[in-house]
């Protein structure tokens, strides 16, 4: 523990808790307690194929047998109909999509933070047979022309680059590691109202 | 103190999952089968629930918000009326009974859930102690229990082999029970021979590490007996809680659970069989000298807690086991109990009756 919270320090300049020598006459009005929590989780059955398909080139879903909504990455159930999902449901996703919504996100210079430039965080509603998956980054587009309604196309990782080791049960939406990003396509965009009941 | 009447209210269906070491499905998707059992059980449609209580831990699962994920598993479109307990699912079920008083709903899913394979509990469990004079320490739950039986042989209140007795029918008697995770026949001399694990504890006074889910539905009387044949009533529930310093506590006696075990009407009447949530085998023998329960009362025929401990889930389910005895196998009246914190801290008392 005291290795990291060292290496940490080095690699961002920032003075951390504890840096300062304490005044020995001064009375004791806190004390610092560094520590951290480290979570191993098994992937479940259906996120393991999701991440065993990305390597492959291919994004999947499913879709509910019931609703016909498709989520993406699968859940293994649909939560508005509580019916349970299974390969049987499991669809192949389209590579291209509309932006549905968006956040640009100023980074704070707080302690670990390794941004400095303002980046967006988007949903994208993927064309037929559709799925949307949440927080992807834009590539090649500046941020303050990111907007409801545009169009793009998934930028994969080259197959020998691609790493699921970051994919896991909570991390529904991210195809990170394996889709670098998201590129607007040039396309005509789409009536930015048509998105406004979308749920992400 | 006299007790005022509450309506009662009556518990129409319950469900569990298995207790595993550590399960590959997600916490949502493990809740899902068990939340659907335990509606179907109760003979109700999953839209006649008026108000739904979880109880669960984000510390354990390793992210905040992930309580919400769980509520994925009930069916939470249109939405619903739900709250959510940082607690055991006993605790859930407190507030749900606590709901259905006001009359205006008749009808409540709570559920608990937990998974403690992810995290690494002697290092999650030190936070919720006092952070500057023992978090530092790193008093996990483990050597804070064996501080409780060390007072509790000094005291001489009880040997290592009346525990490892403990420890030994608890096992035995969880080999009937599908959800249990260590079960068998165990020598209580070949156990005694093993060395300890954090003395005076040895490992068969632990309880496994467990992930795991527990549901259960309860209903207001005329809701109970228009859909249930054989409703199991709650008569009394009660919970207190103890300072938080363990030092400040006398660890081998918990006026906590005598206190909710009173007001919840325990001694009121005989009681066939208890389901006791007994984390070590030491608290077993404590909890029953609280609660007033004799040599002739079955204790934990699930194999409790020391043979299933999916924390979050782990009192609920000695509230659904005991209702168990009740509806299926014949018993008249039963008395669960649930706890939280470290050393027996809080505790709820439950009194459930049949017909």
């Amino acid at each position: 523990m005291s290795d990291k919270t060292a290496s940490d320090k080095t690699a961002n300049s920032k003075p951390a808790p504890g840096d300062t020598a304490p005044d020995p006459d001064a009375p004791v009005t806190g004390m610092d307690y560094f520590m951290q929590l480290e979570y191993h989780e098994l992937l479940c059955p259906v996120v393991r194929r999701y991440a065993e398909k990305l390597r492959a080139g291919k994004l999947i879903g499913h879709r509910c047998p019931k609703c016909g909504l498709v989520y993406a990455p699968p859940r293994g159930y649909c939560p508005i109909d509580v019916v349970e999902t299974t390969d049987a449901d499991e669809v192949e996703l389209a590579n291209r999509g509309v932006v549905t919504n968006f956040t640009i996100v100023t980074p704070v210079q707080y302690y670990g933070q390794t941004k400095t430039e303002p980046f967006a965080k988007v949903s994208i509603q993927l064309d037929e047979p559709g799925g949307t998956l949440t927080l992807q980054d834009v590539l090649d587009c500046p941020v303050d022309d990111v907007r409801v309604g545009m169009r793009v196309e998934a930028v994969w990782a080259p197959p020998e680059e691609r790493d699921t080791s970051q994919i896991g049960n909570r991390s529904w939406g991210s195809a990170e590691g394996c889709i670098k990003g998201w590129r607007p396509t040039g396309e005509p965009d789409l009536p930015a109202d048509q998105f406004l009941q979308a749920a992400f | 103190m006299a007790r005022t009447p509450a309506p009662d209210i009556a518990i129409i269906g319950y469900a569990q999952s298995p207790s595993w070491r550590a399960a590959e499905l997600t916490e949502p998707q493990f809740l899902f089968p068990v939340i659907s059992e335990a509606i179907e059980r109760a003979g109700i449609e999953r839209r006649e629930i008026d108000f739904t209580c979880a109880g669960s831990c984000d510390y354990l699962s390793g992210q905040t918000f992930a309580f919400v994920m769980n509520l994925e598993a009930v069916g939470a479109w249109p939405p619903i009326s739900e709250s959510h307990v940082e607690m055991d699912g006993a605790w859930a079920l407190y507030e749900a009974w606590v709901r259905l008083q006001h009359g205006d709903v008749d009808t409540a899913l709570v559920f608990g859930s937990g998974k403690s394979s992810p995290g690494v509990p002697a290092e999650i469990y030190p936070l919720q102690m006092d952070p500057y004079t023992i978090t530092p320490l790193g008093a996990d739950p483990v050597s804070i229990a064996a501080l409780q039986a060390r007072a509790m042989l000094d005291a001489g209140k009880i040997t290592e082999r009346e525990m490892a007795e403990i420890a030994a029918r608890s096992r035995a008697n969880a080999i009937g029970n599908p959800y249990a995770q260590v079960t068998g026949d165990f020598d209580v001399d070949e156990l005694l021979a093993e060395p300890y694990h954090t003395a005076p504890l040895r490992k068969h006074d632990l309880p496994p590490i467990s992930d795991g889910a527990c549901a259960v539905v309860i209903a207001t009387a005329a809701k109970a007996k228009e859909v249930c044949e054989r409703p199991v009533w709650i008569r009394g529930i009660d919970h207190r809680i103890e300072v938080h310093q363990p030092g400040m506590r006398n660890l081998t006696e918990s006026p906590s659970t005598r206190l909710a075990g009173q007001q919840a009407g325990v001694g009121d009447a005989p009681v066939d069989v208890a389901e006791l949530c007994a984390t070590f085998s030491h608290q077993e023998k404590i909890l029953r000298a609280e609660l007033g329960l004799g040599g002739d009362v079955e204790i934990n025929p699930s194999g409790g807690a020391l043979a299933a401990n999916p924390v979050m889930a782990v009192g609920l389910a000695r509230i659904a086991e005991a209702a168990r005895q009740i509806a299926e196998h014949g018993k008249r009246r039963a008395v669960a109990h649930a706890t939280s914190g470290q050393a027996l801290q809080q505790n709820l008392v439950c009194v459930l009756e049949g017909d």
